[in-house]
């Protein structure tokens, strides 16, 4: 790698940290500044009571030092504090312990969306208008354009009411079959397509007609030289993709009842847990600068035409 | 061929991640029971908790003086548990009373160390300890001694309860109250042992949760299971059934039922509401509906002008409560709990709820509510009077409004605006409530906000009309009046507050129960706040329960409350489930069930 490109990424890198540290900033202010707080409940504490909870978290100094402390903790310990509403438990612990499901979730789902997405879309792509592609795009075209708190409701209803064959909690044992196949359907419906159209661009160039001239053999052709490059589309969805998976997760999970960490991004502000809800938009904003970032540099390793600049 | 090679060894890897995914499920054997009664708990420190899915695990995990049990015929009663019994108090000079329990031998923690009187000692401080600020530490309001320990200026303050020796516990209180019992089985009157809740996390993790009730915890997978398992420690293990207790962790209603439907759950405490009627109707058995002890209602700003522009009337504050109490009577509240809420609630005539009982600890406190003989409560309820009351409140407004004789509709009463917490059945009835009034002329606005930010308005006195609800944390008609004093944070109306303040308007006259108060055109302080200190004083049953009838007269005479219906306790529960109950909190019991395979 020489240094024009090590600069791209050194500038990537900064170019992210201060997207996180905006996002930081503005999600503190706004989060004070809506009416409310982590003390009000159905039945009210006493003055006292607020008083001394209050300094307990350091809720009684001005925001302005709040804030300071705030970063200070973050930068120099990475620490997100207590939580509020769940006594005795880090904020660190709580987003942990959802991450470990939400991210087994995500990733297996993205994968099986992007093997599954690319195998339909490259078999669409080499029986384009026979029976075959039309089956698959009519269900892509499906999957495409329903939300995914409805196909969830509808494979609950299926096959854990129905037919009893899955579980419908998904803490227990299979119990992540279904909110994976339901989060997976719609990137893999939409990887599909785009592989099914850059595979069919692909295949109509100069290059791929030159090699079939030389005689290079069909398999050849598809995987050596056909789907390396339909892929680049493909990447570039990459970075919203996984978007779309850490926001479907929250219904998803809600759905399927994952213990994720989707439930805390809106539980989080509805009790006013302000590290809580401070926590988890980090944690969200960290992963989608990475992921967009990640996938920008993957797109220049698959395609070397790409410049970095 | 290759093709189909490449299409099967995908599939192979698919199956392969799904079957990396989840642990091994504990299976429900007749010896373990799977139930979900709410997503995690904020807490389950005794002290700390707040919520009623907290206490039900609670309940199982602790064992306080008493507890909540059911009797040979199945009524439910508190007995001792940890104490020997539950004694008489004796009453001492100064008017305060005096407990003394001898505590059942033996008794240890989870851990196995002794437990001791010391330990509640311990515990009853740090309940009400401003450093804990548990939402729940008025519980021991009761406790003498407690007004110091809320004074910051005061940090060595301790309520007056003391270890006489290893076993034998003593504690004073204020006065007497017939819920005393009842306190000693709630959670904040819960021991936890000092050296365990010194580590802040204790109650996060079951490598720390030292307990001493049925159960301890086995396991606690975040967000997912709560399993308990039978405590062999506890002394009265041999007659615990239940081995197991599996509690899933969901807050979804249609997840809940899916797992229920497909049998994996043997109890779910919540429905989806949309689904009632046909739950209903499916399963009869199954389908619960338990009273609660709670109050659905709508509340006034009182310092809300809703006299017509220019209106000249003697005493504006007489009027005002005219007109709010004629426009409780415009609501058919048979219509609400029929066709919008759907549960089995009961219409509401009271602000005290139905399930409180009177000073013979038998009649509803609500049936001697009011002063007609012809019905329960402040107004009557039947849905063959529901014609009466629109006529007769529409005759009172005719006095202060104009009246479209030939519309049947007022033309001059300010509009309205009906705030509400998001959420779909609160807005049903806000477009009921909107409606009836419409009917007459009367134009409210519907307002609908987030729950926390409702909270801060509706607590500020930000509104006009707002949705409202109480539920009493014990059963005894002073938790439904003590919050309407005028320094209580929960005194939505504001009473006694803003304009209301100095509105020398309320009578009181407390001569006829022996006491020398007699209060004409005074303050909401020197009234209210006046009966409700004496009746917490007040030693006296028969008169301390006649002096809450007035205190709720007194209430109802403003108008200020609107009680729509009383709440219920909804929840499903499987058929080969045996031995179950539940308490009016709504606090479930499951170690004495059994589960027929």
């Amino acid at each position: 790698m020489n240094s024009k490109n090590m600069m791209y990424i050194l500038k990537r890198i900064l170019l992210a940290l201060l997207t996180v540290w905006v996002v930081i900033t503005i999600t503190f202010f706004v989060m004070h500044a809506v009416p409310g707080g982590p003390f009000l409940g159905e039945k009210a504490m006493s003055e006292a009571t607020v008083k001394a909870l209050e300094a307990k978290y350091g809720m009684d100094k001005p925001l302005m030092t709040q804030y300071f402390t705030y970063l200070k903790d973050i930068v120099t310990r990475f620490d997100f504090g207590p939580s509020i509403k769940q006594r005795g438990r880090m904020v660190i612990d709580v987003i942990a312990d959802g991450m470990k499901t939400s991210v087994k979730l995500g990733l297996i789902a993205a994968f099986l969306a992007l093997i599954t997405g690319v195998v339909l879309g490259a078999v669409a792509a080499l029986r384009r208008n026979r029976i075959i592609d039309k089956v698959i795009m009519v269900i892509t075209t499906a999957f495409v354009s329903m939300p995914s708190f409805i196909m969830g409701v509808l494979l609950l209803i299926a096959f854990v009411i129905r037919l009893k064959w899955l579980p419908g909690n998904g803490a227990t044992s299979g119990g992540l079959v279904l909110p994976i196949i339901t989060l997976s359907l719609y990137p893999m419906a939409y990887i599909t397509r785009l592989t099914r159209s850059s595979m069919l661009d692909v295949l109509g160039q100069d290059y791929i007609r030159t090699a079939r001239a030389k005689g290079v053999s069909k398999w050849k052709i598809i995987f050596g030289h056909a789907m390396k490059n339909s892929l680049i589309p493909v990447i570039t969805y990459f970075g919203p993709m996984i978007a779309y998976i850490v926001t479907g997760s929250i219904v998803v999970e809600q759905i399927f009842a994952v213990p994720g960490i989707g439930r805390f991004f809106v539980s989080s502000i509805i009790n006013r847990d302000y590290p809580m809800i401070m926590g988890t938009t980090i944690i969200l904003a960290i992963l989608i600068v990475v992921m967009n970032m990640v996938s920008d540099i993957l797109y220049k390793v698959v395609d070397p035409r790409i410049k970095f600049d | 061929m290759k093709k189909l090679l490449a299409v099967l060894l995908t599939l192979a890897m698919v199956v392969t991640l799904f079957a990396a995914c989840g642990d091994k499920k504990p299976a429900a054997t007749a010896s373990e029971i799977n139930v979900c009664i709410a997503s995690e708990p904020d807490t389950i420190d005794p002290a700390l908790n707040s919520a009623v899915d907290g206490a039900t695990l609670i309940a199982h995990l602790f064992s306080g003086l008493a507890k909540w049990a059911q009797d040979d015929k199945g009524a439910l009663v508190i007995v001792p548990d940890a104490a020997e019994e539950l004694t008489e108090g004796v009453k001492n000079d100064d008017g305060t009373v005096t407990y003394t329990y001898k505590l059942r031998d033996g008794l240890t923690w989870s851990d196995g160390q002794p437990l001791t009187a010391q330990d509640f000692v311990f515990s009853w401080n740090r309940s009400c300890s401003l450093e804990l600020g548990a939402d729940y530490g008025y519980m021991l309001e009761i406790v003498d001694g407690y007004a110091d320990t809320q004074d910051e200026s005061k940090p060595d303050a301790k309520l007056n309860v003391k270890a006489i020796d290893e076993k034998t516990l003593e504690v004073t209180l204020t006065t007497d109250v017939p819920y005393w019992n009842e306190l000693l089985a709630f959670p904040s009157y819960f021991p936890v042992r000092e050296d365990v809740v010194a580590n802040e996390s204790w109650a996060t993790d079951p490598a720390t949760y030292v307990c001493n009730g049925a159960y301890k915890m086995a396991s606690w997978a975040h967000n997912s299971v709560i399993t308990l398992e039978k405590n062999e420690n506890y002394y009265d293990a041999d007659k615990v059934t239940m081995d197991k207790i599996n509690f899933y962790l969901s807050d979804d209603a249609n997840n809940m039922l899916a797992n229920f439907k497909n049998g994996d759950w043997k109890l779910i405490d919540d429905v989806p509401t949309n689904e009632i009627a046909t739950l209903k109707a499916e399963y009869p058995d199954e389908f619960k509906v338990v009273g609660q002890i709670g109050t659905y209602y709508v509340c006034w700003n009182i310092n809300e002008d809703i006299l017509p522009a220019g209106a000249d009337v003697e005493d504006p504050e007489a009027a005002r409560e005219e007109i709010r109490n004629a426009i409780t009577l415009l609501f058919d509240r048979n219509y609400i709990v029929d066709e919008i809420a759907q549960g089995g609630q009961v219409p509401a005539s009271s602000f005290v709820a139905m399930g409180m009982t009177d000073a013979d600890g038998k009649t509803e406190f609500y049936k001697n509510a009011g002063s007609s003989g012809a019905f329960d409560g402040y107004y009557d309820v039947a849905a063959n009077a529901v014609k009466a009351n629109f006529d007769k409140a529409v005759e009172v407004l005719k006095k202060y409004y104009d009246y479209d004789e030939a519309t049947g509709k007022f033309t001059n009463f300010p509009s309205l605006t009906y705030l509400y917490n998001t959420s779909e059945g609160h807005k049903a009835i806000g477009e009921y409530l909107q409606s009836a009034l419409d009917n007459i002329g009367i134009s409210m606005k519907l307002e609908n906000q987030e729950w926390n930010t409702f909270l801060n308005t509706r607590k500020q006195g930000d509104y006009s009309i707002a949705r409202n609800g109480w539920l009493a944390d014990y059963n005894d008609p002073i938790s439904f009046l003590d919050m309407w004093t005028s320094i209580s944070g929960n005194n939505d109306v504001q009473f006694g507050k803003g304009a209301n303040k100095d509105l020398k308007h309320y009578s009181l006259d407390l001569t006829p129960y022996g006491y020398d108060v007699k209060v004409e055109n005074g303050t909401w302080a020197e009234t209210y706040d006046v009966l409700i200190s004496t009746i917490k004083t007040c030693t006296d049953t028969d008169k301390r329960f006649q002096m809450m009838h007035l205190a709720e007269d007194m209430l109802m005479a403003t108008g200020c409350l609107c009680p729509l219906y009383y709440y219920t306790d909804l929840f499903m529960i499987s058929k080969d489930v045996k031995g179950f109950f539940s308490n009016p909190l709504g606090y479930k019991y499951f170690m004495y069930t059994t589960v027929e395979a």
